[in-house]
C-alpha cells in the first residue's frame, strides 16, 4: 500500500546536530579498537620510560634516569629548554599519542567515505570540528588517566620515590588534561587542511604534538614565562611546582586556541571541496 | 514543487569546467535517469547536489529551499561512488552510526527496516569488507534509507553488479518510490536498466544540460524500424527505396525506418528477385536513441 508523506521540513537545531555528531563519535570510539590501543599505548610508555631508562654515571655505573615516580608526570619546575631526556619525557607525550589517534581517526572517515555520509545530511561543518574536538580531548584526558596508572605501578614495580606536593601534582595532572582541548583542536586543524594525505597528517600530528618549535624557540629564548602563550608552554608549565594560576593558565590558553582553530578549520571546510 | 532545481550551475577544477551552466529539473516522486558520457558532469552534479563539492555559481533548490538548508539536507541520502562504510565494522555498527547521526529514535527498528528493503536482514553481523561488490552497493542504498529520505541520490549504484544483483537493484528501487514516495536520482552508464525503471530522464554533455524528457516522450520518439540482410545489398536498397521513404544502409543491414511489417517487406523483394538472409524487428530505445543525440556535434 502507499504510504504517502507529507513533505515537512524541520531543521534540527544547533544541539540536535551536534548530539548526533558526538553520539556517532563516541559510539565509534568506544566500538573500535583504536582508542583502547592508544589507551594501553599510554599506560606502557610511562612504565617502560621508568623501569628501563637508566644514565651512566662518572663511575661508570647506570643508575635510574629517575629517582621519583612522578618526573615521569612533569618536570620540578617548567622547564621549555631541555638538556635531557629525563626533562623532555613526562605526562606531555600523551598529546603526541593523542596527535596520532586523532589523525587515524579523522583519516578513517576520509579513507572509508564516511565523512560522504556525514555532510550529505544535516550536519554542518562546524559540528565536525567542534565533535572531533571534544572526541580527541576526551581520549586524551582518558589517555592521561592511563599515563598515571602505568606510572604508578612502574613506580611500585621499580620502588622508585613518591615523595610529592600533592596539590601541585594535582594542579599538574589537571591542568594537563584541560590542555588536551586545546592540542585537540590543533590536531583537528591540521588533519583538516592534510585531509587528503593521510601519512602528512600523521607526520604533522607528531611534528607538532612533540613541541619541537616551542623547544627551538625556547633554546633562543630561554625559560621564558611568554612561552605559556603556546600549547607546548602551557603544557610544560603544568609541572610539579603547579598551583591554582597554573590551572588558569591552562585553561585560557586551551580553550583560545580551540576556538582559534575551530574557526580556522570550519572557514577551511565551508571555503574547500570535502574530498 | 520540483524535488531538485538547478540554475546555471558552474563548478570549474584548476580552471576547467566541469559544470558549465547546467540546469536541471527533477519533478517529485520521479526516478530521474542522469545519463551523459564518462566526465560530462554527472558525479559533479550529484557530489554538488550533496554538499561535498563548493559550487563556483548558480543556484541549487531542494524542494523549494535552499541545498544547504538542514531541514531539508536530513532528507536526503545518497550513494556516492561508494558505501561511506567502515570496512573493520559490521553492517549493523555502519548503520547504527548513520542513524544516531540522524537522531533516529528507534535505530534497531530502523536499521531492520532498511535491511529488509534491500535484502540484507541476514547479514547486519558481516564485516563491511566480508561483503561482496553487489551487497556493499546494497548496503550503501539502506545507509541511504535511513531516517525515510525524500530524495534518494545514486550515483552508479548498478555497476559492477551481475545480472541478478542488477534485478534485485532494481526491484528495491521501485519498490522505493512506488512505497516510499522517494524522488531517485541516478546515474547509470547501464542504459538498458536505466530504461526499465526511470520516468524522466535527463542527459548531459561538456557540463551543461543538453535534454530533458519524461519516459512518456521518450517512447514517443521511440522508433521501430526493420534490418534486413539480402545476397545483393545494393540491389536491395535499390528497390526498397522505390517502397519506402526512410531507408538506408548501417553497417551490414539494410535499415527501414517507421515500418514493422516484415512479411510484405519480405514479400517484395521476393518478387524482385532477391534472396533475404535475415530479417529482424527492432525499436530505437533509450539507448540508440542517447547514441545518435550523442553522435551530433553541438549546437546541431
Amino acid at each position: 500500500m502507499e504510504q504517502k508523506k507529507e513533505l515537512n521540513f524541520t531543521s534540527p537545531s544547533f544541539g540536535k546536530r551536534l548530539k548526533g555528531m558526538l553520539g556517532v563519535d563516541f559510539y565509534r570510539l568506544f566500538h573500535t579498537p583504536l582508542f583502547y590501543i592508544f589507551l594501553a599505548i599510554a599506560a606502557i610508555i610511562p612504565a617502560m620510560i621508568l623501569g628501563m631508562t637508566g644514565i651512566e654515571n662518572a663511575q661508570g655505573i647506570v643508575e635510574p634516569m629517575y629517582t621519583n615516580t612522578w618526573q615521569v608526570i612533569a618536570a620540578q619546575n617548567p622547564l621549555y629548554v631541555v638538556s635531557s631526556i629525563a626533562e623532555y619525557a613526562n605526562m606531555n607525550m600523551v598529546f603526541i599519542f593523542g596527535g596520532i589517534m586523532v589523525s587515524i581517526f579523522i583519516g578513517h572517515d576520509y579513507k572509508s567515505g564516511y565523512v560522504k555520509q556525514l555532510f550529505t545530511t544535516h550536519p554542518k561543518k562546524q559540528d565536525y570540528m567542534l565533535s572531533k574536538t571534544i572526541i580527541g580531548a576526551f581520549s586524551m584526558t582518558c589517555m592521561c588517566i592511563t599515563y598515571l596508572f602505568g606510572t604508578i605501578l612502574a613506580g611500585l614495580f621499580v620502588g622508585a620515590s613518591f615523595s610529592v606536593n600533592i596539590g601541585s601534582l594535582i594542579c599538574a595532572i589537571l591542568g594537563k588534561m584541560i590542555m588536551s582541548l586545546g592540542w585537540a583542536s590543533l590536531f583537528v586543524f591540521l588533519n583538516i587542511i592534510f585531509r587528503k594525505y593521510f601519512a602528512i597528517s600523521i607526520a604533522s600530528s607528531f611534528f607538532f604534538g612533540t613541541g619541537i618549535l616551542i623547544v627551538g624557540a625556547a633554546a633562543i629564548l630561554g625559560n621564558s614565562s611568554i612561552l605559556n602563550i603556546f600549547l607546548y608552554g602551557s603544557s610544560v608549565f603544568a609541572c610539579l611546582s603547579s598551583n591554582i594560576l597554573t590551572l588558569v593558565t591552562c585553561l585560557i590558553v586551551s580553550i583560545a586556541w580551540s576556538v582559534i582553530y575551530n574557526i580556522l578549520g570550519t572557514h577551511i571546510l565551508n571555503k574547500s571541496d570535502v574530498y | 514543487m520540483n524535488a531538485i532545481e538547478i540554475r546555471d550551475l558552474k563548478k570549474s577544477f584548476r580552471g576547467m569546467y566541469a559544470l558549465n551552466g547546467l540546469n536541471m529539473t527533477v519533478p517529485v516522486g520521479s526516478i530521474y535517469g542522469f545519463i551523459g558520457e564518462n566526465g560530462s558532469g554527472k558525479s559533479t552534479t550529484e557530489k554538488l547536489i550533496c554538499g561535498h563539492l563548493i559550487k563556483d555559481s548558480g543556484t541549487i533548490k531542494l524542494f523549494g529551499k535552499d541545498y544547504t538548508d538542514a531541514g531539508v539536507r536530513v532528507k536526503v541520502g545518497a550513494l556516492i561512488e561508494n558505501a561511506g562504510c567502515f570496512p573493520g565494522s559490521s553492517v549493523y555498527t555502519n548503520l547504527m552510526m548513520q542513524a544516531i547521526n540522524l537522531g533516529i529514535e528507534n535505530p534497531d527498528d530502523e536499521i531492520l527496516r532498511v535491511l529488509k528493503i534491500v535484502r540484507m536482514e541476514e547479514h547486519a553481523k558481516l564485516k563491511f569488507k566480508k561483503c561482496s561488490l553487489g551487497m556493499k552497493q546494497r548496503i550503501g542504498i539502506a545507509m541511504a534509507l535511513l531516517g525515510s529520505p525524500v530524495l534518494l541520490i545514486l550515483d552508479e549504484p548498478i555497476n559492477g553488479l551481475d545480472t541478478d544483483g542488477m534485478r534485485i537493484m532494481r526491484e528495491i528501487l521501485v519498490d522505493i518510490t512506488k512505497n516510499y514516495n522517494c524522488t531517485v536520482l541516478i546515474s547509470s552508464h547501464i542504459l538498458g536498466e536505466l530504461e526499465k525503471i526511470a520516468t524522466h530522464y535527463g542527459i548531459i554533455r561538456q557540463g551543461k544540460m543538453i535534454q530533458e524528457l519524461t519516459a512518456k516522450e521518450m517512447e514517443s520518439r521511440a522508433r521501430i524500424f526493420v534490418s534486413i540482410k539480402t545476397k545483393d545489398m545494393q540491389g536491395a536498397l535499390k528497390i526498397l527505396k522505390q517502397k519506402h521513404n526512410n531507408v538506408r544502409q548501417e553497417g551490414e543491414y539494410i535499415k527501414v525506418y517507421d515500418i514493422e511489417d516484415t512479411e510484405n517487406i519480405i514479400r517484395y523483394l521476393i518478387e524482385n528477385g532477391h534472396i533475404v538472409n535475415e530479417v529482424k524487428k527492432n525499436k530505437v530505445g533509450l539507448e540508440e536513441y542517447y547514441i545518435e543525440l550523442m553522435s551530433k556535434k553541438e549546437g546541431e
